[in-house]
């Protein structure tokens, strides 16, 4: 694959990690950054270099959904972007991103655009099977997969339709399908669902949580599924400046400062407890 | 445009033709203009109805040179135009050729041609082609330029590499731009052909004027400049019907 940041220090065989770490029984984290430093050079001359994201740690855990909560232009998209191996080659870059690989040295990551991303000239099912072209995923294996979800995912008899005959929430269902056929295990999501009207944000929110949560109770059974995080060192970083939305979906969510971001506060999910999570906290970490 | 307008709009346009064409034979019966200068509507009429037996051959073949230079020079400029945006340094090569080539009026080059490829059609479908080749060229690299950056780095961020780049964004990408690239060149296209057939050949509309004005037939070179527009017309509606063909997310989308 063409790997657009060569600065990047040693992106690490996840696997002899996790072995490393199991040895000490301590949990591995599937996908990791460390002292992330990103930074772009001034556009003109005598201003100054435009500094995004400052010494970021983040972790993920085997089958773990992280959200990375923010105001906007803290860097998450650029976080995001730094993940699924899509940096701009102007930007200076330093510190170590992990990220698992495939058995081809390919990135184990799908990654989906804050803005849909689904081509207009594609109807609706050939833009679903984007995602599996892109992954080098066979056609025979993927497009069974994709009339199934197209079903499960509420997009049953618009498999022909054009992007623009689509409606913001289906647009957006779509290119998460779209990312789901790439078969890889760690998904990233920028704002999948910044683009929409609250109410229709919410309701794919409940929707999302739903399917995850199925899909979880599912996977004992089956490992071809909808999931969203199932597979063996999968997991979702979700990248979102709506607190309500990582409340709902995240395991784990992370606050980060303003530009240039860095974490600031960290809240996981309160096991037994009813309320997930401290919502006073993040508000305060937000600094709202 | 509703329907309505869109037929009050043709309506008022055949209207200003006919009232053209009226003035136009009004002017030449009363102003006594001889025949020689100018022939009225209703005589070039009369030499086309006169002519039309040989007509055919004539426009079959400036049409075959015109389509096939199109042809050729659409899959040329559109070739150059999606290889130059896959591989950096075919663009940084080609272009100050093709633009320093652009410098020549194609026409000009027609003599050169017919030394070359001879009387035939050869050298008519060269020319024809060089003259379409620089509009797509044009037309289809900035169709691809101005795509979204979103979509190339949608299929990156999928894992996709060059090939499919080029497969799933680039080259759909510049169907649209290359066919209105097209549409600008067909009329130049019918042109080309027929200034090729001024300087040497034995059939086509530009054989037919050039045998009408060394026999002083003007109402015969009226016959031959109304079969370039209609030729050239019935090229572009061909096209617009191809595009409509070839980029239907388009054509939906135009109907929303």
């Amino acid at each position: 694959m063409d790997e657009r940041v060569p600065a990047l220090a040693a992106v690490m065989d996840v696997t002899a990690r996790r072995a490393d770490a199991r040895a000490g029984s301590i949990p591995a984290p599937v996908l990791a950054v460390r002292d992330l430093r990103i930074s772009f050079p001034a556009m003109s001359r005598g201003a100054r270099d435009l500094e995004v994201l400052d010494g970021l740690d983040l972790e993920m855990g085997d089958g773990e959904f992280v959200a990375v909560l923010g105001p906007s232009g803290c860097g998450k998209s650029t976080l995001l972007r730094a993940l699924g191996g899509l940096m701009d080659p102007r930007a200076r870059v330093s510190g170590e991103i992990v990220v698992p690989r495939d058995g081809a040295g390919r990135r184990a990551t799908a990654w989906m655009p804050q803005r849909d991303g689904l081509l207009p000239w594609r109807r609706a099912l050939p833009n679903a099977m984007v995602g599996a072209i892109a992954a080098g995923i066979p056609g025979e294996r993927a497009l069974p997969r994709a009339r199934r979800l197209f079903d499960e995912f509420g997009l049953g008899g618009f498999e022909r339709a054009w992007p623009h005959e689509l409606s913001g929430g289906m647009r957006q269902r779509l290119a998460l399908l779209r990312t789901c056929l790439a078969e890889r295990p760690v998904l990233l999501l920028d704002e999948p669902f910044g683009g929409l009207d609250p109410v229709t944000r919410r309701r794919m929110n409940a929707w999302l949580a739903s399917v995850r949560l199925t899909e979880r109770a599912a996977d004992a059974t089956t490992r071809d599924s909808t999931s969203l995080a199932a597979a063996p060192g999968s997991g979702v970083v979700l990248v979102t400046h709506d607190i309500d939305e990582a409340m709902m979906l995240a395991d784990r969510i992370l606050v980060l400062s303003d530009r240039p971001g860095r974490v600031v506060h960290e809240e996981r999910v309160q096991a037994g407890t009813h309320e997930r999570y401290d919502r006073a906290a993040l508000l305060d970490a937000l600094d709202c | 445009m509703t329907r309505g307008t869109r037929g009050r709009a043709a309506l008022i346009g055949t209207a200003t033709v006919g009232l053209l064409l009226v003035a136009w034979e009004a002017s030449v019966r009363l102003g006594d203009l001889p025949e020689f200068v100018l022939p009225s509507p209703s005589q070039v009429a009369a030499a086309a109805i006169d002519q039309a037996p040989s007509l055919g051959q004539h426009i079959a073949t400036t049409a075959t040179e015109a389509v096939l230079g199109l042809a050729l020079g659409t899959a040329l400029g559109w070739l150059l135009a999606v290889l130059a945006s896959a591989v950096a340094s075919v663009g940084h090569a080609t272009r100050p050729v093709v633009l320093l080539s652009q410098t020549i009026p194609t026409v000009v080059l027609a003599p050169l041609m017919i030394l070359w490829a001879g009387f035939g059609l050869t050298s008519k479908v060269v020319l024809v082609a060089l003259t379409v080749f620089f509009p797509v060229l044009v037309a289809a690299t900035a169709a691809i330029r101005n795509v979204d950056a979103e979509y190339s780095d949608t299929v990156a961020g999928l894992g996709g590499g060059r090939v499919h780049q080029l497969w799933l964004v680039r080259l759909p990408a510049s169907i649209p731009g290359a066919l209105a690239g097209l549409r600008i060149a067909a009329t130049y296209a019918v042109g080309a052909a027929v200034v090729s057939e001024y300087l040497a050949g034995e059939s086509g509309i530009g054989v037919f004027i050039q045998r009408s004005r060394k026999a002083y037939a003007v109402d015969q070179i009226f016959v031959g400049i109304l079969l370039i527009a209609l030729l050239s017309a019935v090229m572009v509606a061909a096209i617009t019907l191809l595009r409509r063909v070839a980029t239907p997310w388009q054509s939906a989308a135009a109907h929303h």
